[in-house]
């Protein structure tokens, strides 16, 4: 049976969906006159699925076939479902015609592995010698480095695209052997270690890189997790590390059931909560957990944080530097700069803080503002934790406002 | 005192030249003539274009290129009543410099909000835009903002699109960005005729919906979120949303 264009996008957008990563951010401006496209720093996003997830980049699989047999994967060689293929020139078509009409911000390329790991990286790298060297192409491209590919094509794949990425999969080398036999850490490190070497060799910036884990299919604790990105954050390795809730597709004696699991989405969104105090609010993991422990259900991690380390607080809001002010629960980087900008005229006060947008729900139980601090309930864990749960019910509800710092508003 | 003009950047201009050189106490600026007038004194302020050029020269003099920057865009947020504020911007401006950063002030902290939010719309709309394909192979947006942000978008895709012409049409205000290898310009739209799509059209945006829907994972399904994210206003012209 003959398959459309548009049934093969379906199959291939649809295999690729569960890989979370669509941030188009980061590139410098590389415009060149009369050449088409052209990368922007903050990312933009270009519409918004019925998930509430971004799409910025045409995010397909080159081909769904695939040699191995990942127990978590919708495309594991043994699972029963239809297999199909673009060929680099559909592909490399389909996404100008997408980004002329501003439907994308480039290109997200990812594959199965058909033959064998180069053939597989070769195909990838024809898709965007295309864009490149024949379209002249200058937008966002993603591209999979496929582990077990030669040096040399990862090499190339550096030079053509604008991030690399490789999945991590699972946190621990345990998981990997029994979920992903054909898989251990070190396959699935090493092309990105090449990929930083050879790119340092070029410039002093490396390309950057990101890399995803699968939560929740296993059982490490968030401690081990966040302990790793913020290794592989410290190593420069990466510049993002995601986290995907566990959707279960498939049936297997190591991992939940399809039919009785939801994805622990919430586990995800205070992951990510822990994630940017790493990356923005100079944290570190062992601050944020202890070891074996998992993040805080209740309370967000950097509230959490606060309501065990009750002996720095309450914060001066007119006298505490920057770095401190952003530790402050309820206040990020924006109320930290608003506050920032305003001082310098004038004492703040609570009233203050309200005119100028600053929301004091959590923060009041942790500051002094000029005379004023909370009165009626004193810096007791306990009384705050009641007196923060007692004033709504929205403060456990996952929202992902704290991405607008990353959507280029700031 | 309740000042009238014409809603125009270089009416604004005039205005300021006389709050300045007749000493007026402005309680209020209005574009349209209120309908009823309650002992309140009145005065119309017709544009002139040389008190404009006196009054922008001093500003250049007096502001630095990042706060003309601001003072455009401001400008630009038509729907808003942002006259007053920005008045008091430009008093607070020539007295002295260093003050207009004092955001504790709440016409500083009103312009201050008012550039983030069209800034934030300008964003949103570099990625909700759409472009359709004419025959002739230009591409052709249509939009609807809540604030004129043609400019913008126009300098943008100038440096996406490459050689491709084309035209971004905002409707409401019936404004035009059009780009082609003669020129680049806005210019004033009064009519314009339904264009013919190239033969390909169809074929792309059926592509890009059945994308669109591909893309999203059942098990996590969120309109809440989705909604909050691309609000129903956004969406007139976005194939993917058109049923």
């Amino acid at each position: 049976m003959k398959l459309t264009t548009e049934d093969k996008l379906s199959l291939l957008a649809g295999s690729a969906k569960y890989d979370v990563s669509c941030s188009s951010s980061g590139s410098e401006n590389n415009y060149k006159t009369g050449e088409l496209g052209c990368a922007h720093n903050s990312g933009i996003c270009h519409s918004f699925t019925s998930d509430g997830r971004c799409v910025s980049l045409l995010k397909v699989l080159l081909t769904n076939v695939c040699i191995y047999d990942c127990a978590y994967c919708i495309n594991r060689v043994s699972n029963d479902t239809p297999r199909t293929a673009f060929t680099p020139r559909e592909l490399a078509d389909l996404t100008i015609n997408f980004y002329k009409r501003n439907y994308i911000e480039g290109l997200f390329l990812s594959s199965g592995i058909i033959k064998n790991e180069d053939h597989t990286m070769s195909l990838l790298l024809q898709t965007l010698r295309i864009l490149r060297h024949e379209y002249r192409f200058n937008g966002y491209i993603h591209v999979k480095l496929i582990p077990g590919a030669s040096k040399e094509l990862i090499e190339e794949a550096t030079l053509l695209a604008h991030r690399v990425s490789s999945n991590i999969e699972l946190p621990s080398s345990k998981s990997l052997a029994l979920l992903a036999p054909d898989k251990t850490k070190e396959k699935l490190l090493s092309p990105l270690k090449h990929a930083r070497d050879i790119s340092l060799q070029r410039s002093a910036k490396p390309i950057s890189m990101s890399t995803q884990m699968i939560i929740g299919a296993t059982s490490e604790s968030d401690f081990e997790i966040l302990k790793l990105s913020s290794a592989l954050y410290e190593k420069a390795l990466l510049k993002r590390v995601y986290y995907s809730a566990y959707i279960a597709v498939n049936n297997h004696k190591h991992l939940p059931v399809p039919e009785l699991s939801k994805p622990p989405l919430l586990r995800e969104h205070r992951l990510y909560q822990a994630d940017w105090l790493l990356r923005f609010y100079g944290f570190s993991y062992d601050e944020i957990l202890s070891e074996n422990q998992n993040l805080d259900i209740q309370f967000d991690p950097k509230t959490f944080w606060a309501l065990s380390n009750l002996h720095l607080f309450p914060i001066d809001v007119n006298h505490a530097p920057q770095e401190i002010l952003v530790r402050i629960p309820g206040i990020g980087i924006r109320g930290t700069l608003k506050i920032l900008q305003a001082r310098r005229f004038k004492k703040l006060c609570f009233e203050d803080l309200v005119q100028l947008k600053i929301s004091l729900k959590k923060a009041r139980y942790f500051i002094i503002a000029g005379k004023d601090f909370h009165r009626s309930s004193s810096l007791y864990t306990e009384k705050i934790k009641l007196a923060l749960i007692h004033q709504g019910a929205n403060i456990i509800q996952p929202t992902l406002f704290d991405t607008s710092i990353y959507t280029g508003e700031l | 005192m309740i000042l009238l003009y014409d809603g125009s950047f270089e009416g604004f201009l005039s205005l300021v030249y006389e709050v300045y050189y007749e000493k007026l106490q402005v309680n209020s600026i209005v574009k349209k003539m209120p309908e009823s007038l309650l002992f309140e004194r009145f005065h119309e302020v017709f544009t002139d274009e040389a008190k404009a050029r006196k009054v922008l020269e001093a500003i250049s003099k007096h502001f630095t290129k990042e706060q003309q920057r601001t003072l455009i865009n401001i400008v630009l947020c038509d729907s808003r009543a942002y006259e007053m504020a920005l008045l008091e911007y430009l008093r607070i401006g020539f007295k002295n410099q260093k003050e207009l950063r004092n955001i504790t002030n709440a016409s500083l902290f009103f312009i201050q909000n008012l550039e983030k939010e069209l800034l934030c719309l300008v964003h949103k709309m570099y990625g909700f835009t759409r472009f359709e394909e004419l025959e002739d192979g230009t591409l052709y947006a249509k939009i609807e903002t809540k604030f004129n942000i043609v400019p913008f978008l126009g300098e943008h895709f100038c440096k996406r699109l490459g050689n491709i012409p084309f035209i971004i049409h905002d409707v409401k205000r019936s404004l035009a960005f059009v780009k082609n290898d003669e020129l680049r310009e806005i210019r004033l739209i009064a009519a314009f005729d339904a264009p013919i799509f190239s033969s390909e059209e169809e074929k792309f945006k059926a592509l890009w919906k059945s994308f669109f829907k591909a893309a999203a994972v059942e098990s996590r399904y969120n309109p809440k979120l989705q909604q909050s994210w691309v609000p129903l206003l956004y969406r007139t012209y976005m194939s993917e949303f058109q049923v």
